[in-house]
C-alpha cells in the first residue's frame, strides 16, 4: 500500500492521486480561470465588434482622438514587463534568488507604469471631451466633430467612447489587480526568499496571469488604437 | 527527509481545536460550506414561493385585496390590492431569486461542495480559502438582491431576465436603485460562481484517490464536473452583460440604446448566451443525482453508465448553440432562427437518452421506495413532460404562437419544479445523514412527496392548455382581455393548487428543521450505497479521510455477483481478487 | 518543473519578434495605402501572431500536455460562434 512517506514534489499534482492534469493544482486552477477571463473579455470585446460593424456610419478614425504613439510606448512596456516576468520565472526555476526580485521587481515597476499612462490618457481624453457617452457638449471634440463628421465619427461617437473605456477600462482593472497581485507577493514571499528551485508555483501562476493581461492588450490595441 | 503534504491539509480527522469562528462561521471545510450554502439557499427558496404566491393570488382573485395585503406599503398594494407595478416586480423578482439564490446554489453550491471531495477521496476542495470566498461572494450577492426588494420603487420590473433597453432606461421601467442592485448582485454572483468552479474542475481532475479513474466517478460527479465547465465558461458573459448595462443606467454608454446606435438585440444575444447554458447548470446536477439514488433504489448498476457520461457531456457542448430559440419573436434573421430550431431538436436525443437509461435501470430492479427514490422517480417522469414541451415548442412556427405565454411557464416549471426541485427533495434526505449524523422522516417525506407531487401537477399542468388558449406570460389581470375570460375559472383553480402546493413545504420545512435536531441517529450507510462518501461516520469529520482511500471498481455495483451476503459493494473495499492501482502520481526524489 | 522537460526558449529573441511586429503594426495601420479590409486582416494577423507568440512561449503552452492547451482552446470557439452569430443576425 502506497502512502506519502517519501518527499513530496510541489511542482508535481498531490500525491497519492490519480494522474490528473500532469500539472500542480494551483497552475491548472489559473488556465481554468482565464479560460472564464476569456470569455469575460468575449462579452466585452464581442459587443465592441458586433456593434462596429452594425453601424452604418463611420466610425472615428483611430489617431483623430486616442494618441496612439503614446499608447504604442505603452503596448510596448507591457510587453517589456511580460519578457521580465518570464525572466523572473526563469530565474526562480534555476533557484536564482537574486533574479527573481530583480525581475519581478522589474514587472511591478513597469505594469504601475502602464496603469499610469493609461490614467494620464484617460485624464487628457476627457479632458477634451471624450467621455463614455461619446464626445461632451462644448467641448474640444465636439467642435472637431461638427468639422469633421467623418474622421471624428461623429454620428457613432457614443457607441464608439461607451465600447473604447469599457474595454480599456477593464483591462486596466485586470492590469491593477495583477500589479497588486504581485506587489503582495513580493512583499510577503519572494523578499524573504520562501521560493525555491523546488517550490514557485506563485511565480509560475501569477505570471500565466501576467502573460494572459499583456495577451488581452495585444489584442485590444489592435483592434482599438489601429482599426 | 520528513513527508510533507503537498499542501497544509492535513487533515485533523481525531482533535478538531479550532474556535467556533473557524469550525461554523468562517470555515474553509467543503461541507461546511455546502451546509451554509444549504441554509441561505433554502430561506431564498422560500421568498421566491412567497413571492410565487402573492403572484398566484392576483392572477386568480385579480383586483381582490389579499390576505396579509395590508402589511405591504400603499405604494405596491393599494388597500391590500396588487398594484400592477408591485406585480410585475413579483414576477421579476420571483424569477430572479429562483433561478440565481435559490436553484443554482442548491444544486451546485451545496452539492458540488459537499459530494465532491468525499466522493472522489480527498481531503478537501484543491483550493479551500477561495471555496470560502465564493459562499461568501454569493450571499453578499443574495443580500444585495434581497436589498432590492426594500429600496425605494423596489425591486426589478422587467422579467428575470431585465431586457434592454427598458432595463437601461430607469426612466421608462420606474426601478432606479433596484436595477443598480441586480447588477452589481449578478456581478459578484458571477465571481461566486466562477470561483466555485475553478475549485469543483481543479479538485475533481488533479486530487481523486488512487482507483479512481475517471469512469469510475458516479454521475453524480460527472455532472457536476460537467456543470463546473458550463459555469465558469458562461457566467462570466451574463458578468459582462451586467455590466454593459449597469453603465447604460449611470454613466450615459449607449450599448442597447438603438437611438445612438447600440442594439437591444445585443442584450438578448449575451444573456441567453449565458442564459442557455444556466439551465443545463439547473439541471445536469440534478440528473446526476438522480442517477445515483436511481441505482440506489434500484439495487441495480446505472443501465448504459458510459452513455450517460456521453449524454451530459453533448447536452453540455450541444447547449452552447441552441440560445437563439428563446429569441425566436425578437424579430432576428430567419436563417440563423432555423439553425437554431435546429440545434434545439438535436439536444432532445442525448436527452431522451438519460430517460431511457433510468427507465432501464429500474427495470426489473429489486426497487426500494424510499423518499429518495420516490422523488427521484416523479423526476424522471416530470422531465419527460417538461422535455416533451421542450421539444414540441422547439419548432419555432409552433413557438411563434406560444412564445411569452403560460405554455413556456409550465415547460420551465416542468423541468425546474418537476425536474430539478424534486431532485433536490430527493438529495437532501439522502444525503442529510452524511451531512448532520441525522435521519429525516420517512414518513413525514412521503406524505410530503405525495402531497406535492399531486398539487404540484394540479398548479402546473393547466397551464399548457392556458399557454395553448394564448395566456399571456407575465401580465397583470387576465380578465381584461375577452378572450382569456373564460379561462379564469382555470386561473383561480391554479391559485388554490398553488397555495396547497406552498403549504405542504411547510411539511418539508419542519422534518428538515426538526430532524436536524431530533432526527433519528444515521448509521453511516443508511442506503446501503456504494459512494466513497458512506465509509465515511455520519456526519463526515473535518478532513475526511485520515488517510486517503484506494478505489477498485465503479459506483454502481449492486446485486454484484461478487457477493452473496449483500447487494452493495463499496468502491473502496478491497476483495481478494483486487488489485492495486498501477497509477498514482509518483514522487520524485 | 515541467512534466516535459525542454531547454528555456530564447525570451529576448521572442522580445524581439514582439517589437518588430508591434512596429510592423503600427506602420500598416497608418502608412501602407491599402483598402480598409485588407488593412484590418494584416492587423488581425499580426496580432494573433503576437497574440500566439505569448501563448505559445512565455505562458510555455508549446511545452504543456495538449490537455493543458485545451482548456485555453475550449473558450475561444465559443467567442466565436457568439460574435459570428450577432453579426449576421445584423447582416439580415
Amino acid at each position: 500500500m502506497t502512502h506519502a512517506t517519501a518527499t513530496v514534489d510541489l511542482m508535481r499534482p498531490p500525491f497519492p492521486a490519480e494522474p490528473g492534469s500532469g500539472v500542480y493544482s494551483n497552475k491548472l486552477g489559473m488556465w481554468v480561470f482565464l479560460a472564464s477571463d476569456v470569455m469575460f473579455f468575449t462579452a466585452l470585446i464581442g459587443t465592441y465588434i458586433i456593434l462596429r460593424f452594425g453601424v452604418s456610419q463611420p466610425w472615428a478614425h483611430p489617431n483623430a482622438v486616442l494618441n496612439v504613439p503614446l499608447t504604442a510606448f505603452n503596448t510596448f512596456l507591457l510587453i517589456c514587463s511580460s519578457v521580465s516576468m518570464v525572466k523572473a520565472f526563469a530565474a526562480i526555476s534555476n533557484g536564482d534568488q537574486r533574479g527573481l526580485k530583480l525581475w519581478l521587481l522589474i514587472t511591478i515597476l513597469a505594469g504601475a507604469s502602464f496603469v499610469g499612462v493609461q490614467v494620464v490618457e484617460y485624464i487628457k481624453l476627457v479632458g477634451h471631451g471624450f467621455t463614455p457617452a461619446g464626445y461632451r457638449e462644448g467641448s474640444l471634440l465636439a467642435e472637431h466633430a461638427v468639422s469633421d463628421p467623418v474622421k471624428y465619427g461623429a454620428a457613432t461617437a457614443g457607441l464608439y467612447g461607451s465600447t473604447f473605456f469599457t474595454m480599456t477600462g477593464f483591462h486596466g482593472f485586470h492590469v491593477t489587480c495583477g500589479v497588486i497581485s504581485m506587489t503582495y507577493l513580493y512583499l510577503t514571499k519572494v523578499l524573504p526568499g520562501k521560493y525555491s528551485r523546488q517550490d514557485y508555483r506563485g511565480i509560475e501562476t501569477i505570471g500565466l496571469y501576467w502573460h494572459f493581461v499583456d495577451l488581452v492588450w495585444i489584442i485590444l490595441f489592435t483592434i482599438v488604437y489601429l482599426i | 527527509m520528513t513527508s510533507v503534504a503537498a499542501t497544509a491539509r492535513v487533515p485533523h480527522a481525531h482533535h478538531d481545536d479550532r474556535s467556533f469562528i473557524r469550525k461554523y462561521i468562517f470555515s474553509t471545510d467543503h461541507k461546511i460550506i455546502g451546509i451554509q450554502f444549504l441554509f441561505v439557499s433554502l430561506f431564498f427558496l422560500l421568498l421566491g414561493g412567497v413571492l410565487a404566491m402573492q403572484m398566484r393570488w392576483q392572477l386568480g382573485f385579480p383586483g381582490k385585496p389579499m390576505p396579509g395585503g395590508g402589511l405591504l406599503p400603499e405604494s405596491m398594494a393599494a388597500g391590500g390590492v396588487i398594484l400592477p407595478e408591485y406585480y410585475v416586480q413579483l414576477v421579476s423578482m420571483h424569477g430572479t431569486f429562483m433561478v440565481f439564490f435559490a436553484i443554482m446554489p442548491l444544486l451546485v453550491g451545496v452539492y458540488a461542495n459537499f459530494l465532491i471531495p468525499l466522493k472522489i477521496g480527498t481531503h478537501d476542495m484543491a483550493f479551500p480559502r477561495i471555496n470560502m470566498a465564493s459562499f461568501w461572494a454569493a450571499l453578499a450577492a443574495g443580500l444585495l438582491m434581497f436589498a432590492s426588494l426594500f429600496v425605494p420603487e423596489g425591486g426589478i420590473r422587467s422579467g428575470w431576465t431585465n431586457y434592454a433597453p427598458l432595463s437601461a432606461r430607469p426612466d421608462l421601467s420606474g426601478v432606479t436603485i433596484g436595477e443598480l442592485l441586480w447588477c452589481v448582485s449578478i456581478v459578484i454572483l458571477g465571481l461566486s460562481s466562477v470561483m466555485g468552479s475553478v475549485n469543483y474542475i481543479t479538485t475533481i481532475i488533479n486530487h481523486r484517490a488512487p482507483g479512481m479513474t475517471w469512469f469510475r466517478m458516479p454521475l453524480s460527479v460527472w455532472a457536476l464536473f460537467i456543470t463546473a465547465i458550463l459555469a465558469v465558461l458562461a457566467l462570466p458573459v451574463l458578468q459582462g452583460a451586467a455590466i454593459l448595462l449597469l453603465f447604460d443606467q449611470t454613466i450615459g454608454t449607449h450599448f442597447f440604446d438603438p437611438v445612438a446606435g447600440g442594439q437591444a438585440l445585443l442584450w438578448q444575444h449575451l444573456f441567453w448566451f449565458f442564459g442557455h447554458p444556466e439551465v443545463y447548470i439547473l439541471i445536469l446536477p440534478a440528473m446526476g443525482m438522480v442517477s445515483d439514488i436511481v441505482a440506489n433504489g434500484s439495487r441495480k448498476p446505472i443501465f448504459g453508465y458510459h452513455s450517460m457520461v456521453f449524454a451530459i457531456i453533448a447536452i453540455a457542448f450541444l447547449g452552447w448553440l441552441v440560445w437563439g430559440h428563446h429569441m425566436f419573436m425578437s424579430g432576428m434573421n430567419p436563417t440563423l432562427g432555423s439553425s437554431f430550431m435546429v440545434s434545439t431538436l438535436v439536444i432532445a436525443v442525448p436527452s431522451a437518452v438519460k430517460v431511457f437509461n433510468w427507465m432501464g435501470t429500474m427495470w426489473r430492479g429489486n426497487l426500494r421506495f424510499h423518499v429518495p427514490m420516490l422523488n427521484a422517480t416523479a423526476f424522471v417522469a416530470m422531465f419527460v413532460i417538461g422535455g416533451l414541451s421542450g421539444i414540441y415548442m422547439a419548432a419555432t412556427p409552433v413557438d411563434m404562437f406560444i412564445h411569452d405565454t403560460y405554455f413556456i411557464v409550465a415547460h420551465l416549471h416542468y423541468v425546474l419544479f418537476g425536474g430539478s426541485l424534486f431532485a433536490l427533495f430527493a438529495a437532501i434526505p439522502y444525503w442529510f445523514p452524511k451531512m448532520f449524523g441525522r435521519m429525516m422522516s420517512e414518513r413525514w417525506g412521503k406524505v410530503h412527496f405525495w402531497l406535492t407531487f399531486v398539487f404540484y401537477n394540479l398548479t402546473f399542468f393547466p397551464m399548457h392548455i392556458l399557454g395553448n388558449a394564448g395566456h399571456m406570460r407575465r401580465i397583470y389581470d387576465p380578465t381584461q382581455y375577452d378572450f382569456l375570460k373564460p379561462y379564469q375559472p382555470m386561473n383561480e383553480f391554479i391559485s388554490i393548487s398553488a397555495f396547497l402546493l406552498f403549504a405542504t413545504q411547510l411539511i418539508f420545512f419542519v422534518n428538515f428543521w426538526y430532524s436536524l435536531f431530533k432526527g433519528k441517529k444515521a448509521p453511516q450507510n443508511p442506503w446501503e450505497d456504494n459512494g466513497l462518501e458512506w465509509s465515511l461516520p455520519s456526519p463526515a469529520p473535518h478532513g475526511n479521510w485520515e488517510r486517503v482511500p484506494t478505489v477498485y471498481r465503479g459506483p454502481y455495483e449492486f446485486s454484484s455477483p461478487e457477493v452473496s451476503d449483500r447487494d452493495y459493494l463499496p468502491q473502496n473495499e478491497k476483495r481478494p481478487t483486487d488489485r492495486e492501482p498501477a497509477s498514482t502520481t509518483a514522487p520524485s526524489h | 518543473m515541467e512534466t516535459t522537460q525542454h531547454e528555456l526558449p530564447n525570451y529576448m529573441l521572442i522580445w524581439l519578434y514582439l517589437f518588430i511586429l508591434t512596429g510592423a503594426e503600427v506602420l500598416f495601420a497608418f502608412e501602407m495605402p491599402i483598402s480598409q479590409l485588407v488593412k484590418i486582416l494584416c492587423l488581425m494577423v499580426l496580432a494573433i501572431i503576437k497574440a500566439l507568440l505569448v501563448a505559445l512561449f512565455f505562458m510555455h503552452l508549446k511545452f504543456e500536455r495538449w490537455r493543458l492547451r485545451l482548456v485555453f482552446m475550449v473558450p475561444l470557439p465559443l467567442a466565436a460562434i457568439l460574435v459570428l452569430a450577432v453579426i449576421t443576425e445584423k447582416l439580415w
